[in-house]
């Protein structure tokens, strides 16, 4: 929903988002705690002494605890594996600096885990900083499917990056995308993962980790030499189709979606012409005065709860659709990767057929050939764990999101039921009490 | 009354041939035309511009008219429009069309009472018909608010409400206004007890012929002229002035309310029958999932359930309309009375403008002199005096339009006196009835809305159900 200007976010403690915008401002940079952002100001040495490295900050925040909590008990029926990673995302500020203005968010981490030094982490990322998470998540591993993020500009120039909305938004979907990382048996150990949790000065590691990447793009590599697959296997060739349809299916959802909120928005405009034309009425009347402006009032909280529901459809119901629509892609992305393996594999098995047609006598299969089927057998394996734990993730999420969208519907519906009969005992009362003077 | 009196008021015998169309008797509350209704006739239309330009002397009628004021029919009989129909049939320059008709059926509440439960009685009529009783009575009886019909074409309907007259729907809305039409002239202390109405709705044939002989359209048209004419009343009724200042407002208001409504529906409608594409989609996704499948299908068919609810909660709601489109008819029958009114005023005030002149130049012809400058006076100064003759002769013409001046005053006073009491009594039983009227339709209203809001929570809490199986 556009309607209505973009409120300001909640920035440090409990200052005002014009407080925290004079770059030049003494405060300023108390107020970021972000020395790992580039974030040059003179005061990063005054930071580090309250903020030591790794050491939790906030973690009292009731925000990040119950939110936690709520997690715990929210995943309890999943897989019933206990889990020993928790993640949050939440409290997003905006950061005002000479060279630019970006918002970060506050990453909670929880953990018993032995590869984590201590057991709680506080620090702060923006955007670009997930960005890199997901790269490097997908180099290193490249069989598994990596959630996706939200996309970097949603209507360019049409959203302001920095209403209260659009972080709203971006900070659920980073929430989600961090948490499906953590949830995930092999992407939650990533080293990667590890630092984004835990390092004060994640751009000392990027620096570092550009020095590696050249040796890493080795593996990360995949030469198929112009070889085409023969065929999928049909496991993996219903995994595309359903996609196929999932992705067309969706987009159809997305549209009825977008539609159901032109169409609420434009019902909004009417009633809200509507309401107050029996409120000018009731100025011409005597005894139909106050049922009039009872009628009045009773469409005013009509439109209310109109307007909240078209504004939670809208923020809550159109951002998941999103969300899946770019899962999907991610999916269908390692798909497409697991047949690279397979085409390397098949056009080595077809070489050495080859040359065994050749040159008669050489039984052996050579070892990088069975390097390759180990390498397409392991990818098989992977993709069909991550395809069941998606289907399984798709269930629950879609579950959520459509007794959501009931529940708002049902929530929108009884406002409406209350107001109306509200007004009842008024009509009633002042028929009542007519026929009695009679 | 004198001649010079008839020359003055046009007509006025009629007034008196309106007495025997009173019903005066309790008895005899049923004669049954059994014969069936033959094709169409032509009736000529009578605007209501036409009925509001009516002379005075109809209010002469009012005394008559009110003779058996108190009662009222519909504690004699039961009055339904029990359905309609269509017919074809020629209509006056012989060409083949295609109309409704209305049956309407009454019975003796008595003999209900008594358990005895005849058949009802009953006669066919055609809109124009209705149109021809109303103007009737608009005519005859011009202080009264005269219940309005139900819109000739649609109005205010959003795109799904068709606006065509052979419409069932319209039809059927059209029915249950003709029926609230007759419903409110019968419990009318005064239309109720009207002859002419009785006979509507008792006697099949020659109805017409029997309003056409009380010759009201002849008095509706002989003041046709007056129909463009605007009066400057020096002295207007504040009370009327109110009233024609309230009605403006309530047709206003109301056209307002009604316009706004319509494209309300118009939207609400869109919102309801957007949801319906889930229940497709929904249902072609289930079938590309296997634990998810069932309560998505069924989900989709609660989505359909949710999107063509709108039809009957939408069909429901042009009830209300319906009855807000009745008061701003209301209001043009409300303003027709305070225009009458403004007429009677003027012509009072004509009158007794006409008699002062008279009076003053009597005074002069009797004084010899010249108040006011004229060109009388100037050719009289420069030709000499009249003769002594001339000037008896024409004192005497004076004297006689003096008396008659005189007299038309005191009667025109009368009467516009007689109107405003009467026109005074009609309002306040008006205003009873809309107060009354609006407030219920309010809360019907508010009703429905609950009715609507506790549908749509059902389904949704069924939607939801579905849902938290996946």
């Amino acid at each position: 929903m556009s309607a209505g200007t973009p409120k300001s976010l909640p920035s440090s403690g409990q200052k005002s988002i014009q407080d925290i915008s004079h770059p030049l401002s003494a405060e300023d940079s108390v107020l970021t705690p972000s020395p790992d952002l580039g974030n040059t100001t003179s005061s990063i040495g005054e930071k580090d002494l309250s903020l030591p490295n790794g050491t939790p900050v906030d973690t009292s925040s009731p925000a990040s605890s119950s939110s936690l909590l709520n997690r715990l008990q929210l995943d309890d029926d999943l897989d019933g594996e206990t889990r020993d990673l928790f993640v949050t995302v939440d409290d997003p500020k905006k950061h005002v600096s000479t060279m630019e203005t970006y918002i970060t968010y506050r990453v909670s981490t929880k953990t018993s885990r032995t590869e984590f030094d201590l057991p709680e982490y506080s620090v702060r990322r923006r955007y670009q900083d997930f960005d890199w998470l997901r790269i490097k998540l997908e180099e290193s591993q490249p069989t598994h499917l990596i959630p996706p993020l939200p996309e970097k500009f949603v209507m360019k120039g049409v959203v302001d990056r920095f209403s209260e909305e659009f972080v709203e938004t971006r900070r659920k979907a980073l929430d989600k995308f961090l948490k499906r990382v953590a949830d995930h048996p092999v992407l939650s150990f990533n080293e990667h993962l590890n630092v984004f949790l835990s390092a004060k000065d994640l751009n000392a590691y990027k620096r570092q980790g550009l020095a590696l990447l050249t040796k890493m793009g080795e593996s990360v590599k995949y030469v198929t030499g112009g070889y085409k697959l023969r065929a999928r296997p049909a496991e993996f060739a219903a995994m595309g189709d359903y996609l196929d349809v999932f992705t067309q299916k969706l987009g159809t959802i997305d549209r009825i979606a977008q539609r159901i909120i032109k169409e609420q928005s434009e019902y909004l405009v009417e009633l809200r012409e509507y309401g107050p034309v029996y409120s000018g009425w009731a100025s011409s009347e005597g005894d139909l005065r106050e049922p009039l402006e009872g009628v009045s009032g009773c469409v005013a909280n009509c439109s209310t709860a109109l307007e909240e529901l078209t504004e939670d459809m809208s923020e809550d119901f159109l951002p998941v659709l999103r969300e899946y629509v770019l899962y999907i892609e991610s999916m269908k992305n390692v798909l497409k990767k697991r047949d690279q393996v397979q085409a390397e594999y098949e056009a080595k098995l077809e070489a050495v057929a080859f040359r065994k047609e050749e040159r008669t006598g050489v039984s052996a299969v050579p070892t990088d050939v069975e390097k390759c089927q180990d390498r397409v057998e392991c990818f098989n394996a992977d993709l069909k764990a991550d395809w069941d734990r998606w289907q399984n993730n798709k269930r629950q999420d879609f579950r959520q999101l459509l007794t959501g969208m009931a529940d708002k519907n049902i929530q929108y519906y009884e406002k409406c039921l209350a107001a109306w009969e509200s007004i009842i005992p008024l009509l009633q009362e002042k028929q009542d009490a007519k026929t009695d003077t009679n | 009354m004198t001649g010079i009196r008839r020359k003055l008021l046009v007509v006025s015998a009629h007034a008196d041939s309106r007495t025997p169309f009173l019903v005066q008797s309790n008895e005899n509350i049923f004669v049954r035309m059994a014969e069936p209704v033959t094709g169409s006739e032509e009736i000529p239309a009578v605007t209501e511009n036409d009925a509001d330009a009516t002379s005075e002397e109809l209010e002469n009628n009012q005394t008559n008219a009110m003779v058996e004021e108190g009662t009222n029919l519909l504690r004699k009989m039961e009055i339904s429009v029990a359905e309609a129909e269509k017919r074809m049939g020629k209509n006056s320059v012989n060409i083949q069309e295609t109309y409704t008709v209305y049956l309407i059926e009454t019975r003796p509440i008595d003999a209900v009472a008594e358990g005895h439960n005849p058949a009802p009685d009953s006669v066919w009529r055609r809109y124009s018909e209705f149109e021809l009783l109303r103007n009737y009575f608009l005519v005859t009886f011009p202080f009264v608010v005269v219940p309005p019909l139900p819109e000739k074409r649609a109005e205010f309907v959003w795109h799904k409400l068709s606006a065509d007259n052979m419409d069932p729907d319209f039809v059927e809305r059209r029915r249950v206004g003709l029926e609230n039409f007759l419903l409110r002239v019968a419990s009318h202390s005064v239309l109720s007890n009207d002859k002419i109405f009785y006979q509507f709705l008792t006697e099949e044939n020659g109805w017409k012929e029997v309003v056409f002989d009380t010759g009201f359209q002849a008095k509706a048209d002989s003041r046709l002229k007056a129909l463009n004419a605007t009066f400057r009343v020096k002295s207007p009724d504040k009370r009327f002035v109110e009233l024609k200042h309230y009605s403006d407002e309530l047709q206003s208001i109301t056209s307002q309310l009604l316009r706004v409504r319509a494209r309300v529906a118009d939207r609400l409608y869109g919102v309801y029958k957007v949801h319906g594409n889930y229940g497709r989609v929904f249902s072609e996704w289930s079938a590309i999932e296997r634990e998810m499948g069932d309560g998505l299908q069924s989900a989709g068919h609660h989505m359909d359930a949710y999107a063509s609810s709108i039809d009957d909660i939408l069909e429901e709601e042009e009830h209300y309309a319906d009855q807000m489109k009745e008061y701003l008819f209301y209001a043009e029958a409300l303003r027709a009375v305070c225009r009458k009114h403004e007429l009677m005023q003027y012509e009072l005030e004509t009158a007794a403008l006409d008699l002062a002149s008279k009076k003053q130049q009597r005074e002069e012809l009797a004084t010899g002199t010249v108040r006011t400058f004229s060109f009388k006076g100037m050719t009289n100064k420069l030709f000499g005096q009249e003769t002594q003759e001339q000037r008896e002769a024409k004192l005497q013409v004076l004297e006689e339009q003096i008396i008659e001046g005189e007299e038309l005053v005191k009667e025109k006073t009368i009467e516009c006196d007689e109107f405003v009491k009467n026109a005074w009594v009609d309002m306040v039983r008006f205003k009873e009835q809309k107060d009354r009227d609006l407030k219920e339709a309010l809360i019907s209203y508010a009703i429905m809305q609950i009715s609507v809001c506790k549908k749509g929570i059902q389904m949704w809490a069924n939607a939801k159900e579905c849902f938290s199986k996946m």
